[in-house]
């Protein structure tokens, strides 16, 4: 009888194991055709570029490092195995996958700017001049938007991404992927590391508040971080995504080479002439040149078909 | 730099229900442009959303909001900090980088489009009429034109003046639309007043083909005939409240604000006489405006159907807050503040009443006290399974024939006095007292006992136990 009950058991816990394996085996079944017929129909550079796929897993290993590292308790490194588990529980969340991508692709422009353009990563001239600012205040942001975009550009060097620096939705997400994913660790205490890590965040803090704040806090002027050159992409990004009401991963994708028809409406829909948007074309070098008609489409009209988009893009995010 | 487009910041509290306690000045004025009160509800609708999903989640987190205050846009950048539930469960809301602007200035043809737009979507009775103002069709989802509906079935093409009662309209004869447009009117079958909207169809310029007649309600249809004798009572006891407090508000805040200026001399140097009348009139501003918030509360709680919630308080941890809050009056007066060193003492009532009646305590107390003097709070469990708490000062004292009035309404016990710097309405302790006994409580002055005290006055609030 004791037998039986084992034997049960250990069948249903090798068929619940085979259930999920065979769940996430499905799933890569069901992505290949997207993926191949979008690497097939875009020569040249991918949205999907090995580059890009290096950088995610990297973010992915290394947000759930840190997780592991809060339960550790006497700080060692956590297991390679464990530790590629949690990473793949937290790609199973697309709204958090979208999210690292918009990174990924805003940290590989930021290279991509220094090379082709020499222009500073951290550092932009709109930023300097905001940091010798008058107001006291404004400086001081400056101050922690440079720390926190060296901090940034510094972990993307290596691949990684800081927790603290996920949006607080997200961040709710991965530790829910945290609390839930079975991990048979004997680590520590998931339930103590995620009360620790929730009280330590902060999102005003990071460095997305940051910019965004930055960008609040030069109201009328803030026209001057719409272009490229002088602002730098991540405070270009941020002001974009404020004038054209876009989340600001679309605003960083709009940067993407493949993307220069959302480029083109995003900046007409903040205002700016064929001369001006010609400039940002210029410096991201996309695939299509800027239409020619642009001007033709007023704001209005441009916003209206951005944000019709996005809410797309945000319904097929789930 | 100019006042209205640039606040720094405001702070706020709110509690487990998103209901906003305390707010400054900015944030204040922009729950109430928005239609809330304080304590309320937060009714900055994205403010609220953040509010919400940052109490959802735990999380501290730092989102930009607009809102529209009835005038301009208000763009600014909120930090929300989730509390834990010992202390309140509710969020402390930060707001900085605050500016104000009509960002899409639209131009009156813009706005004649909205607002038609806006009567479109609001319209409860919706009619088409030809070229000469007689009704072809008409819908209705309002429950009282059921009445107007069956009219125009019986016999179409009539009139509107035969349908609608135009008010200050005594013609019969079909007027130019742009004349009729906007009127208020009445039909048989509604009590409520509307608004009569006729849009032309066709080209602007020419005469137009038809018209798109919209009536628009001035209030929502009620279903309840109201005739109950205490609810009309009870609404019009709302006055202060619910009408005059919040259009007051912002006049009396620009008096201050502006009284504040000439006062300090922002604005250029002044003599001297003028700096200290201007500091006279913020005064008496500040004893306006805190008259008026006295007045509000007065009327709540002398409202017939007035009662509180029951919820576990702790006092110390409500006595923590009110020293808190009121900090920085007591450091420009050097006084401290001594808080008892229990932990918890867990009493039955409103939270936010509770903390209400220890601000009136402590800021009197403050108020009387003199220079470089020392509050003290405690606590005590009497054996009845009340909890006390009480706050002594070494002011002057309560005397023994005062002790009778010193909870009458309007008593300010000969205050008047203290050089124009007393901004107390006299209704402080009264409204205090009747929240007291809403809660099953008192709130009474503890004679002092010449032998131990050192002759300041000591006000004791009871409270049931929670257990």
């Amino acid at each position: 009888m004791g037998d039986l009950a084992m034997d049960r058991t250990e069948t249903t816990s090798v068929e619940a194991i085979l259930r999920d394996e065979l769940a996430r085996e499905t799933r890569a079944l069901g992505g290949i055709a997207p993926v191949i017929s979008h690497l097939l129909e875009s020569p040249g550079q991918n949205m999907v570029s090995d580059a890009v796929l290096a950088r995610l897993r990297g973010m992915l290993g290394d947000l759930a490092a840190q997780l592991l590292c809060e339960t550790a308790i006497d700080g060692g490194a956590p297991d390679p195995e464990v530790q590629e588990r949690l990473a793949q529980a937290i790609s199973a969340k697309d709204a958090v996958l979208n999210h690292l991508y918009a990174v990924a692709v805003e940290g590989q422009l930021l290279d991509q700017l220094q090379q082709r353009r020499t222009l500073d990563p951290v550092l932009s001239p709109l930023l300097q001049e905001l940091i010798a600012s008058e107001h006291a205040a404004t400086a001081e942001l400056a101050m922690s938007a440079l720390a926190a975009q060296s901090r940034f550009v510094q972990s993307q060097r290596r691949m990684g991404l800081s927790l603290a620096e996920l949006p607080a939705e997200l961040f709710a997400l991965v530790l829910n992927q945290f609390s839930t994913a079975e991990l048979d660790t004997n680590a520590g205490d998931v339930g103590a590391a995620i009360n620790a890590l929730k009280s330590r965040y902060d999102e005003g803090a990071g460095r997305l508040a940051l910019l965004s704040r930055l960008v609040g806090s030069m109201r009328a002027g803030s026209v001057a971080a719409l272009e490229l050159e002088h602002a730098g992409l991540s405070l270009f990004a941020s002001a974009l995504a404020k004038a054209t009401d876009q989340p600001r991963d679309l605003a960083v994708l709009a940067c993407h080479d493949r993307q220069s028809a959302r480029l083109a409406l995003s900046l007409r829909a903040a205002g700016l002439d064929t001369v001006a948007i010609e400039r940002q074309f210029v410096s991201l070098n996309p695939v299509d040149a800027v239409s020619a008609g642009i001007m033709q489409i007023s704001v209005e009209n441009a916003l209206t078909v951005l944000s019709r988009s996005s809410s797309s893009f945000e319904r097929a995010a789930g | 730099m100019n006042q209205q487009h640039t606040i720094s910041g405001a702070r706020g509290l709110t509690d487990d229900q998103d209901r906003l306690l305390s707010a400054d000045e900015p944030l204040a004025e922009l729950q109430e442009s928005c239609g809330g009160t304080i304590p309320g509800v937060l009714a900055v609708p994205e403010l609220l959303i953040l509010v919400r999903q940052a109490r959802r989640m735990g999380l501290r987190i730092a989102r930009e909001f607009s809102a529209f205050d009835g005038q301009e846009v208000v763009i600014a950048f909120a930090r929300i900090h989730p509390l834990s539930s010992k202390e309140g469960g509710g969020c402390e809301v930060l707001i900085e980088n605050w500016h104000r602007g009509s960002q899409n200035e639209l131009n009156s043809h813009q706005l004649a489009d909205r607002l038609d737009a806006i009567d479109r979507a609001a319209a409860e009775v919706t009619a088409r009429l030809d070229d000469d103002q007689k009704v072809q069709f008409l819908a209705a989802t309002a429950p009282d034109a059921t009445e107007l509906l069956a009219r125009v079935k019986a016999s179409p093409g009539q009139d509107i003046n035969a349908l609608l009662e135009l008010k200050g309209i005594a013609h019969q004869q079909p007027l130019h639309w742009r004349l009729v447009d906007g009127t208020q009117c009445s039909f048989s079958g509604s009590d409520r007043t509307w608004r009569l909207r006729l849009l032309p169809i066709g080209s602007a310029a020419g005469t137009p083909r038809g018209f798109e007649l919209l009536l628009v309600a001035d209030e929502p249809f009620s279903w309840v005939e109201d005739t109950d004798e205490s609810q009309s009572e009870y609404a019009h006891s709302r006055l202060i409240g619910g009408t005059l407090t919040p259009t007051l508000r912002q006049p009396i805040a620009r008096v201050i604000a502006n009284a504040e200026t000439i006062r300090t001399r922002m604005a250029g140097p002044l003599r001297s006489e003028y700096s200290e009348y201007a500091g006279n009139i913020a005064a008496a501003g500040q004893h306006l405006s805190g008259m008026l918030d006295d007045l509000a509360d007065l009327e709540v709680v002398e409202a017939p159907g007035f009662s509180v919630a029951e919820e576990p308080v702790d006092l110390i941890d409500v006595a923590r807050r009110a020293a808190g809050i009121l900090g920085v009056r007591a450091q420009e007066r050097s006084i401290e503040i001594v808080l008892p060193d229990a932990d918890e003492v867990i009493a039955l009532g409103e939270f936010r009443r509770v903390l209400q009646i220890l601000i009136n305590l402590m800021g009197n107390a403050i108020a009387y006290s003199p220079e470089g003097s020392v509050i003290t709070i405690t606590t005590s469990q009497s054996e009845k399974g009340k909890n006390t708490i009480s706050v002594c000062d070494e002011g002057p004292g309560v005397e023994a024939e005062q002790v009778s009035r010193i909870f009458d309404k309007f008593e300010r016990l000969g205050r008047d006095s203290d050089d124009g710097n007393d901004t107390g309405s006299g209704l402080g302790l009264y409204i205090s007292r009747r929240l007291a006994l809403a809660m099953n409580g008192d709130l009474e002055v503890v004679q002092p006992n010449s032998a131990v005290s050192s002759g300041g006055a000591e006000f004791k609030l009871t409270l049931p136990q929670f257990n």
